[in-house]
């Protein structure tokens, strides 16, 4: 990690004692004021099977157990989170009262979600709370009787025992939290539409979708001048979701977003890597009118201004074709159509044309679509990293990005090999002398 | 063991609870979530440039070169079994597991006396790698004794003399070496390595590809399905690519 950068987060710390009063924005709890402060969630159960139910699918939008469930019981955390300022592992959010958050009230689990206030100290963004801030008063009563059903775990966890000096100090996270955390509900816009208005709330709130898909700063916070126009997340990247004809979602319908959404595929792209967790864990619970609401708020977004790409030269690549022919189409298609939805394609694939790691990484380490209730059947890439070298694989890229239609800049022989490496993927065989 | 004893055996173990185990075993649901291949999935390429492990002595490989080449010469259809490469083919198996015999069998047989005639062929309690080196020194002995000179130094017209009688049973190697079955272990082992992949050391340049028209590792024919009475000039594709 840079220098300057420890020294960033010191200054913040500094900034987080000396700025009292801009502190009330973000630090002012009122909000919360509507939540019980009496009864903890332990000793809490709710007798409204429907709040329940709501809350449930609340939960589900949310993703929570994406992050808090991860092989040590439902909702039991555990999960290591690596950042650029140290892991961080994911809370118990089970109702146990020892190690999970039995203890909490509603208020404190207002506080929490919303504001990123936790019972230990300030919460770290890697917890989406930015986003959850939108959630709706009702949508929170729900997940609060929803979480009082969850089976308690003991499961101690130290969150952020692994984080660096000095982001091991919560209370840096108040300075952060200054700086760039809105502290505002969910406000819907009166000249937009119902199904727009539910779907920026799902989007910038539940969903929290610009968690991935907007870069962040150097200190972790979301770049609110390029909103949804994709980011990365080191070994995947999170394509643009704005209407960019290039990279991003320009000439999706709204209905193609709303099937990508639930059933992993619009039937030109399909989910994978963290996306197809997501699409799995949480989207494909969405009700189609939801759904069909995410779809149309992302139409609506103006397009980036990211510039069509140059395009590489495809036809003075030495092996590509053959390449392709051999190891990529019986699955992507002679013409890079794929199998619809089960197989990406290549052609008009726009989320492909932007950032390559997507596929780099698919090559490297193999890929699966998501297995939804509606499409079970999870079709799987297998790596090629035992058999093509970086050159090869770069140049199987090149092709497929600059083929059919496509045009995307070259992807350098030098990026295959660093992810190579840092995903630990296996080196080329090598034939013996011929 | 006969089908009886077999099936009174598998009868035995299942009283005795040792299939009761199998249940233990790891059990798969849903899909397999990682598609990153483990080792056991992959070929294992022909180790180069450390000279032979196994065919080590110069007779040895002048005697298995005689061989390959007088059963696959070079000719206008195409190298020869050794140009081809397939004496480092056959070494690089024979220092393996195939030289190891490790997908055989190789305790004894409960009753010697009809094995042959149970299993239809000759048995062997040796390993490839055992029955080469057995096999080559009858091999050298038996041109020294006939003919006087080394088996390699014979013509191509003796040896394939000797060949033939070897192949037709007529030969008789001596004690412990099986002329007819050794000479059938030589031919496969020859035709493998002329026809395969050549990240197993021999089919160098995909020649015994290239003479039969096999147009290699490829997934996918669906392409040219219908291009009947075609030639359709596919380029051979090893599972390695090559330059």
């Amino acid at each position: 990690m840079a220098k300057w950068i420890k020294i960033a987060g010191g200054a913040v710390v500094l900034a987080a004692i000396g700025a009292g009063g801009w502190a009330w924005t973000s630090l002012n709890t009122s909000r919360s004021g509507v939540a019980d402060d009496s009864v903890a969630l332990a000793d809490f159960t709710s007798d409204d099977a429907e709040a329940v139910a709501r809350g449930e699918y609340v939960m589900r939008m949310g993703d929570c157990a994406a992050c808090h469930t991860r092989g040590q019981g439902d909702f039991a955390g555990g999960y290591e989170i690596p950042t650029p300022f140290g892991t961080l592992v994911s809370s118990n959010i089970t109702p146990d009262r020892d190690t999970g958050i039995g203890g909490m009230t509603e208020r404190d689990f207002f506080d929490a979600l919303r504001q990123g206030i936790g019972q230990h100290g300030f919460l770290y963004p890697a917890m989406p709370y930015t986003a959850y801030a939108k959630l709706t008063d009702g949508d929170m009563h729900d997940l609060w009787a929803y979480m009082s059903t969850v089976a308690p775990v003991s499961n101690d966890i130290d969150e952020n025992g692994g984080m660096a000096f000095p982001y091991n100090i919560r209370l840096a996270m108040a300075g952060w939290d200054m700086l760039f955390f809105s502290n505002s509900g969910f406000e819907p816009e009166a000249g937009e539409s119902e199904a727009w208005n539910r779907g920026k709330y799902i989007v910038d709130g539940g969903g929290h979708c610009s968690a991935c898909h907007s870069p962040r700063n150097a200190l972790g916070a979301e770049v609110a001048a390029a909103y949804l126009e994709g980011g990365s997340l080191g070994d995947w990247s999170a394509p643009d979701l704005t209407q960019n004809p290039h990279v991003g979602l320009g000439g999706s319908t709204a209905e193609d977003i709303a099937a990508y959404l639930r059933k992993g595929s619009d039937g030109v792209a399909v989910a994978a890597g963290p996306m197809a967790e997501a699409v799995e864990h949480s989207l494909q619970y969405l009700t189609e009118e939801d759904a069909l609401a995410v779809g149309t708020y992302l139409v609506s977004l103006p397009a980036s201004d990211t510039p069509a790409p140059e395009g590489a030269d495809v036809a003075s690549l030495p092996h590509a074709a053959l390449d392709y022919e051999v190891n990529c189409s019986a699955c992507h298609g002679l013409s890079g159509e794929g199998i619809t939805g089960m197989v990406p394609a290549f052609a008009g694939n726009k989320g492909l044309l932007g950032d390559p790691t997507n596929l780099i990484h698919a090559m490297l380490k193999g890929a699966r679509a998501p297995h939804t209730h509606e499409v079970q059947t999870a079709a799987g890439m297998p790596s090629f990293a035992w058999k093509l070298s970086d050159e090869r694989i770069a140049e199987l890229l090149d092709y497929v990005r600059n083929s059919w239609g496509n045009a995307a800049a070259a992807v350098p022989a030098s990026s295959v090999a660093e992810m190579r490496a840092s995903l630990d993927a296996r080196e080329p065989m090598a034939n013996p002398a011929q | 063991m006969n089908r009886r004893e077999a099936l009174f055996s598998l009868g035995s173990m299942a009283a005795a609870g040792s299939l009761g185990s199998a249940a233990a075993a790891a059990e798969l649901k849903g899909f397999p979530a990682q598609t990153a291949m483990s080792a056991d999935h992959l070929p294992v390429p022909a180790k180069t440039g450390g000279g032979f492990r196994v065919l080590t002595g110069e007779t040895e490989q002048k005697t298995v070169k005689a061989v390959f080449d007088r059963l696959i010469p070079a000719d206008a259809n195409g190298p020869s079994a050794s140009e081809a490469g397939c004496l480092e083919f056959l070494d690089d198996q024979l220092a393996g597991e195939y030289g190891a015999g490790k997908a055989l069998y190789l305790e004894g047989p409960l009753k010697p006396e009809n094995e042959e005639a149970i299993m239809g062929a000759p048995q062997f309690l040796t390993s490839p790698r055992e029955r080469y080196e057995a096999g080559l020194k009858a091999l050298e002995a038996y041109a020294q004794e006939n003919d006087g000179a080394a088996f390699h130094a014979l013509s191509p017209d003796r040896i394939d003399e000797i060949l033939a009688g070897l192949e037709a049973g007529e030969i008789d190697l001596g004690e412990g070496v099986n002329g007819q079955a050794f000479f059938e272990l030589m031919l496969q082992n020859v035709r493998e390595g002329y026809l395969a992949d050549p990240l197993y050391g021999g089919n160098r340049g995909m020649a015994g590809w290239k003479m039969i028209g096999f147009p290699g590792a490829r997934y996918d024919y669906r392409p040219y399905v219908d291009r009947r009475g075609e030639d359709l000039a596919l380029a051979p594709v090893s599972l390695i690519p090559l330059d």
